[in-house]
């Protein structure tokens, strides 16, 4: 009997174990079928399409940096060979920079394709703001597809097959069986799905002010730049001329104030926030290693009694730029800021009207905050370009446009004296092995 | 009255010491925090002392011979023949038992007679005042019919269909290592052990038959008394790659014997986690009988085993003049004779020039000791064995050490005649004291590796050096600040407890079930110092960690034992049950910064809390198992096993998986056939096929799509973080296993063959997926790897005399291993590896050459792809981190009391990746600086550049020195290295008193001996170790060689007490 009972008492004991050892949860994570529920799950779906804006591959130090490192305005004397590939301006394919910035853009674009999809459905009567969630999930996806197009496409020529691939839907299910495998649309049909989306957001946000998200006028502002990209100089005019008449914002007096402070200044458009806690990697990236020290050839244009030239200090045997120089990598990166406005509105102005003064005030404007004497009248365009290129050199370097404006005012091969191709960058070896719709840029290795 | 005196403390140690040395170290377990107590240490350092000194004044006895007659049986009682009584220390006076197994001998009271034969174990009887001595030999328990304890259950030697490979614990115990793992190298065929790296405690990798797995573990499943461990790193502190190693918490002492199970017939009833091959490891258990109280202790000095030269300040100088000279004659640049000395306004001949020599600033002679007391005994119902040790090693690396204080109950009681019930019990504490290390920025070792000898360690007012004052490019921060300044501590206390019942259901059925823990307490503190160029740059006043990790798993099992024999002739064991397994682990960690100064390094004083988390993550298992063997006649073998495990780490559609095996043996001496020959004790071909399982190394919850928490201006968002896979399941593993096992000449020759080929397939892998879908990979079972290969495994009592015996014992395997399938072939891994279809896994992937230039002296890199520059793209593969075989070679000698015992270990084939030579193998190239105006090398270089190229026609493998880029690639081939050596991994020198001896100072047993390991090295590696491995555990980027720590030299002296 009792050898009977211990068995008893042993089988009963099996069963009721086996019950549950196979039901675990994770403790740090949600189903990603049922994250987006209601408006307050909506609104911090939207909040993590910033926080990945946030990570080093993208604003949090290379998409900022690397734009420099790549022309002339930052050179490599560091440890990783991924940023010498970056500053010797012949990137492989197997670059790590580019490889993980295409993955970083694009998982900004599918949370905001998810918004975008789901935020119209949501049954929440309390979401109240569900018009500027979706505005601003448009704009994001907006900025995250023009950004794209700048490192990967040929942006600067409207009329080229290389677009980017426009994924608008969120992926099924979250299953990566139902990925689609997407051609490259058209530069001109990126264009246009950008502005489209900046349109839709506009519209969506009016009267919406923020400047630590894309708010209205960062929608504005990005527009503007969008259309000067895209040689649309009379819109981008006026978007430029709005933002500065009627946002609110103004220039910061003293061009030091700009960067001495972690917060959002009166000329901030867009800033991504960054914070102690929540850290970048730009100090580390700029004053720790030397991956993107000054190059001598940025110190050296900056014309005499120039306040600019206060923006770098030397340390451990190179110049470093004191825009990144909180050492908690606290520093918001200005996404987009008034001073660019007016360089947009002065660069508009000229090429739509072909007269190379058309854009002296804003020019002058940038100048005098700098403590520089205004300029002369310019004797043709190509002057203008110089000095264009000049004031947006020393006024935004380290913010992500030096290469950019290189090519798009074509003198990519003049300054940096490299061949055509390389105006954009190439598509990853990762992505090619995997998607076969997807075209290489041209010349560039397909493996 | 000294030898009274001594014999005095020696009662009194016998009778008082012992059991207050035991309440001691009871006490001090209780007591313990972060250092043992040093009182114990004293008190055992004194009875060690005593117990050595005291014999030798022990007075010497003389008595008459007599006549002694005896009786030799086996433990059946049948009387063996031809066994061998000699008096211990004459050999004038032996003899052998006739055929009914009786002796008659001459000696004295006091003399002790050696018993031996073939096949059992010596034993040693003191005469005393007896005339007749009746004498039980055991079997030997090394011999092909020991017991072998396979997946639930044991079986004898002979019987096994599968191939296991047993340690015993004479192999392991008493080295001056911390864990059982580092011990198991070179002792069976097919185990491939390697210790990535020297830091006290650190990891040890462990295949078995290759490597199956490329993301997930291939580390076998360790299981100990039954109980499936933990043995994963569970520290959350950054080291550089370095793991910790959760077996460290394990005693080796505590060790019977560990089995190694290799092919599918073993393993299978493992199921998802065999594939990796199965480690049993047996705990010592009381034997009824005399109590007995053992005391152990080793003490000993390491040292590194193969230091690097470097130049000195002088050659350093010489060498930066020699590249600028090399340059005017290749580049027609005009430096002068003198150019770089003369701008850091140095003269190489100055004889008062700083000399520091930086690897014997990092580096020591350090100790490591080991105390033991173990006591074991019992009674027909109850037996027990505790034991309590205390471990510490210090690294030979400044700024390294390793403690453990561990203690053990094995516990085995009769409650009635039908219900055993029984124990395990082991708790233990570590502390590992770590730096950083391998390829990080602050790394010891790597901040050493070009160290500019004109750069002093101290300043003259005793700060610490600042190498950006200095010459060499590559030091960040001074490694001795490094090594003294930071601290980083993990501290572990573990407890894994077993309560067992075994019940007699009816004849030959029987059911055991147990619940047992293993739970492991872990934090981690570490600090960066104000000081340190880390804290600096950063300017973050000094910065800490303080993490913790809990994990409990918890295991229930019940089976069902049925052993019977029918008609004589047929044998069935068959064993039927369920297992459930589940795990919880939770993590907390805090960051802060700002600390007032160095002497505060607790978190409560830092200025600012940066960032603090917590966090958990669980896994469970629910398994039902079989095993069935049965035999025909004691000549056919057939043994089939199976498992069906449910985990709750894999995708819905694939939640079950069933493991199942079969093998048949054939034990042809038992054959009528060979009745007649006396040459074949054993001879047994056997098959055996079955699948096994590998879900250890991946996600808990790897399948499921996900969305994490992050955060943008303080607030939290959702981001999603991982894409779903329903279809994620196990990788399962194939194996085909043919082999022999052969005893001849009553099996004083034993020989072991085995032929396998493991197939590996639905491999986890992260396949990659589009970009665009915002995620990189998702992991998914993908992917084939093969490993097949030969193992051979010969033992056999070479001589055996009266006095003098040689047993040897040789392993050698030869493994293949090849990735057969990929999602996506050739996958750049990392700057230095590549993964490809056809190639073994870690294999390199590294720009080229083609020598160097007799003519210039430069290199001559090979334009892979020829578009007429040299970058990352002209990579290819160069060679693979895969031995083509290895093994070891042990060898036993005795005489009288003297015992040595040899291994030799040996690995050939395999290339190492010795990146650090990039560094200290600079040969004068200026990195940062500028060549004409101020040249900045990363730093020193090592002597052998003193073989490199300088004049035209110079045959070498070195290029020229050059101040500029022409020679340097830091992912080439140039740094390519043979990794074969061949290691006198130990060797120990022994004497056992004799009975006649320990019996008058009231001992039973009593040894001292020294030992050594890694005495002798013969390699052509050129760096600090041929051991190495950058990334412990990550075998896909195996085999480079970055400032990692390096294998250690230690000669110990120990002794082993038994009362």
């Amino acid at each position: 009997m009792k050898k009977l009972s211990i068995l008893l008492i042993t089988t009963l004991a099996v069963f009721l174990i086996s019950c549950d050892v196979l039901d675990t949860e994770p403790q740090a994570s949600l189903d990603a079928n049922t994250a987006l529920t209601d408006g307050a799950s909506a609104q911090a779906i939207l909040l993590g399409a910033y926080s990945r804006m946030q990570v080093t591959p993208y604003y949090g130090a290379h998409f900022t940096l690397s734009p420099d490192l790549a022309a002339d305005n930052a050179r490599y004397q560091g440890f990783f060979d991924s940023q010498l590939e970056v500053n010797s301006g012949s990137v492989p394919i197997s670059n790590l920079w580019i490889s993980t910035a295409w993955v970083n853009m694009y998982r900004v674009v599918n949370i905001a394709n998810l918004l975008i999809a789901e935020v119209p459905n949501v049954t929440d009567d309390a979401f109240s703001t569900r018009d500027r969630v979706l505005g601003e999930a448009y704009a994001i996806r907006a900025l995250a597809y023009f950004d794209l197009l700048r490192v990967f496409g040929y942006h600067f020529d409207i009329a080229s097959p290389y677009g980017m691939p426009l994924l608008l839907e969120p992926i099924e299910n979250n299953d990566f069986n139902l990925i689609p495998d997407l051609e490259r649309s058209s530069v001109a049909a990126t264009y246009q799905q950008i502005l489209s989306d900046l349109n839709t957001a506009i519209g969506l946000m009016e009267g919406y002010v923020n400047n630590t998200v894309m708010s209205y006028w960062g929608a504005v502002a990005l527009r503007a730049r969008v259309n000067l990209y895209a040689g649309n100089y009379g819109d981008a005019f006026d978007d430029a001329d709005d933002v500065i008449e009627n946002g609110p914002f103004a220039l910061v007096e003293d061009v030091q104030d700009l960067f001495d402070t972690t917060s959002p200044t009166s000329e901030s458009i867009f800033d991504l926030v960054f914070s102690d806690q929540d850290q970048s990697a730009l100090y580390v990236f700029t004053f720790q290693r030397d991956e993107y020290n000054v190059d001598p050839d940025l110190t050296d244009a900056i014309e005499p009694d120039d306040e600019r030239a206060g923006l770098f200090v030397f340390e451990r045997g190179s110049d470093r730029p004191v825009k990144w120089s909180n050492p908690n990598n606290a520093n918001n990166v200005k996404v987009l800021r008034l001073g660019e406005m007016f360089l947009i509105r002065s660069e508009a102005a000229v090429f739509d009207t072909n007269d190379p003064n058309a854009g002296l005030d804003d020019l002058n404007e940038i100048r005098d905050r700098a403590g520089l004497d205004d300029l002369d009248p310019f004797a043709d365009l190509d002057e203008y370009v110089d000095a264009l290129l000049q004031e947006r050199r020393i006024e935004l370097n380290y913010e992500g446009h030096r290469f950019f404006d290189l090519v798009r005012l074509d003198r990519f091969e003049d300054v940096l004296n490299r061949d055509a191709f390389r105006r954009a960058f190439p598509i990853p070896r990762d992505e090619l092995q995997i998607q076969e719709n997807l075209v290489q840029n041209p010349n560039y290795p397909t493996e | 009255m000294f030898t009274n005196f001594n014999m005095q403390a020696f009662l009194c140690l016998k009778k008082q010491k012992v059991k207050v040395a035991i309440a001691l170290f009871t006490e001090s377990i209780s007591k313990t925090t972060i250092h043992m107590n040093s009182k114990l240490i004293r008190c055992l350092k004194v009875c060690a002392f005593l117990l050595v000194v005291a014999p030798f004044f022990a007075a010497d006895a003389f008595s008459q011979q007599r006549e002694v007659r005896g009786l030799v049986t086996d433990s059946n009682e049948e009387p063996l023949a031809g066994a061998t009584v000699v008096v211990s220390g004459d050999t004038q006076r032996g003899t052998v038992t006739n055929s009914s197994g009786e002796f008659t001998i001459r000696a004295a009271s006091d003399e002790v007679l050696v018993i031996s034969f073939i096949g059992f174990q010596t034993r040693e009887i003191l005469v005393g005042d007896r005339s007749t001595i009746n004498v039980v030999l055991q079997l030997d328990q090394q011999l092909l019919s020991e017991v072998v304890v396979v997946g639930y259950g044991v079986q004898t030697r002979s019987d096994l269909t599968g191939s296991i490979a047993s340690v015993s614990a004479d192999d392991i115990a008493n080295q001056p290592v911390a864990s059982l793992d580092a011990a198991l190298q070179g002792r069976a065929s097919g185990v491939f052990v390697s210790s990535p790296s020297g830091t006290p405690g650190a990891g040890i990798t462990i295949n078995i038959r290759g490597q199956t797995s490329l993301s997930a573990s291939s580390e076998p499943l360790y299981v100990i008394d039954g109980v499936p461990i933990i043995s994963e790193d569970l520290s959350g502190l950054f080291s550089g790659g370095q793991a910790t190693n959760s077996l460290a918490d394990l005693n080796p002492n505590d060790i019977q014997s560990i089995e190694i199970l290799k092919d599918a017939s073993a393993t299978a009833i493992y199921g998802s986690r065999g594939a990796n091959g199965v480690v049993l490891i047996t705990t010592k258990r009381g034997v009824s009988g005399q109590s007995t109280i053992g005391f152990n202790m080793y003490t000993g000095f390491q040292s590194i085993t193969n230091p690097i030269e470097m130049h000195s300040s002088q050659e350093f100088l010489e060498l930066m003049n020699d590249a600028a000279r090399q340059d005017n004659r290749d580049l027609g640049t005009t430096y002068s004779d003198t150019h770089v000395s003369d701008i850091w306004g140095f003269d190489p001949n100055d004889p008062n020039l700083q000399n520091t020599v930086w690897y014997d600033e990092i580096f020591r002679s350090a100790p490591v000791s080991n105390y033991e007391l173990t006591a074991s005994g019992g009674t027909d119902n109850t037996r027990y064995f505790t034991s309590l040790s205390y471990f510490d090693q210090e690294g030979v690396q400044l700024g390294t050490g390793f403690e453990r204080i561990s203690g053990r109950i094995n516990l085995d009681s009769k409650v009635t005649n039908w219900l055993d019930f029984g124990a395990n019990v082991t708790v233990n504490r570590t502390i590992q004291n770590r730096t950083i290390n391998d390829n990080s920025l602050y790394g010891v070792v790597i901040n050493t590796l070009a160290g500019d000898p004109l750069m002093p360690v101290f300043e003259d007012d005793g700060s610490y050096a600042d190498p950006f004052n200095y010459f060499g490019w590559w030091m960040l921060d001074n490694p001795v600040l490094i090594a003294n300044e930071y601290s980083r501590f993990t501290n572990t206390v573990r407890g894994i407890g077993t309560i067992f019942g075994v019940a007699s259901i009816a004849e030959g059925l029987s059911l055991r079930s147990s619940l047992s823990i293993d739970y492991t307490s872990l934090d981690d503190e570490a600090y960066t110092p104000i000081i340190s160029r880390e804290s600096r740059n950063a300017q973050r006043n000094g910065f800490g960690n303080y993490g913790t990790t809990q994990d409990f798993t918890w295991l229930v099992e019940n089976y069902l034992s049925y052993v019977n024999t029918f008609a004589d002739q047929h044998s069935v064991n068959a064993v039927v049950g369920t297992s459930f397994q589940a795990s919880n682990r939770e993590f907390s960690s805090i960051n802060a910064q700002g600390f007032p100064s160095d002497q505060f390094t607790k978190l409560s004083v830092a200025a600012q809390v940066t960032s603090a988390s917590t966090s958990g993550t669980s896994w469970g298992l629910a398994s039902y198992f079989f095993r069935g063997n049965y035999t025909f006649d004691n000549r056919y073998l057939f043994t089939t096993t199976g498992r069906i495990d449910g985990s709750s780490r894999f995708g819905d559609n694939f939640r079950y998986g069933f493991f199942p095996s079969a093998s048949v043996a054939w034990r042809m001496t038992n054959e009528s056939f060979m009745e007649n020959q006396t040459l074949f004790s054993e001879l047994k071909p056997r098959i055996s096929y079955g699948l096994t399982g590998n879900q250890e190394g991946i996600g808990n919850f790897a399948s499921r799509g996900l969305f994490g928490v992050s955060d943008y201006r303080a607030t939290p968002t959702l981001v999603p973080t991982q894409l779903s896979n329903a279809n994620l399941t196990w990788e399962s593993t194939r194996q085909l296993d043919v082999g022999v096992d052969v005893g001849m000449f009553q099996d004083r020759v034993t020989f072991s063959a085995d032929y396998f080929i493991k197939t590996t397939d639905d491999l986890l892998l992260n396949r990659l997926v589009p970009g665009l879908s915002g995620f990189s990979s998702v992991t998914d079972n993908i992917g084939k790897v093969e490993n097949k290969g030969f193992e051979f495994d010969v033992r056999g009592v070479i001589l055996s005399g009266r006095d003098f015996s040689w047993s040897s014992s040789f392993n050698i395997s030869f493994i293949r291993n090849t990735v057969l399938e990929l999602e996506v072939n050739n996958q750049i891994l990392n700057d230095s590896h590549i993964l490809s279809e056809g190639q073994p896994i870690g294999t390199f992937h590294l720009i080229d050459h083609r020598g160097v230039d007799p003519q210039t002296g430069n290199m001559l890199w090979i334009d892979e792809n020829g578009d007429g520059v040299i970058d990352s793209g002209d990579r290819r593969t160069v060679g693979n981190a895969q031995p083509d075989f290895f093994g070891g070679w042990n060898n036993s000698f005795a005489y009288k009391g003297f015992d040595l015992n040899m291994l030799f270990q040996f690995t050939y084939g395999n290339d190492i990746f010795n990146h650090s030579r990039a560094s200290y193998e600079n040969l004068g190239w200026s990195r940062i600086g500028i060549p004409g105006i101020f040249p900045l090398p990363d730093g020193n270089n090592h002597r052998l550049a003193d073989n490199r190229w300088m004049e035209p026609g110079d045959q070498t493998d070195i290029p020229r020195a050059s101040l500029t880029n022409l020679n340097w690639r830091e992912y080439s081939s140039r740094w390519l290295e043979d990794g074969s050596y061949l290691r006198l991994k130990t060797v120990t020198l022994g004497y056992n008193f004799s009975p006649s001896f320990t019996d008058r100072i009231g001992m039973r047993t009593f040894r001292v001996y020294m030992q050594g390991q890694n005495l002798l090295t013969f390699t052509n590696y050129t760096g600090l170790d041929p051991e190495v491995n950058q990334n412990a555990r990550n075998p896909l980027v195996a085999g480079s060689d970055f400032g990692t720590h390096p294998q250690v030299r230690t000669i110990s002296f120990g002794i082993n007490v038994e009362f």
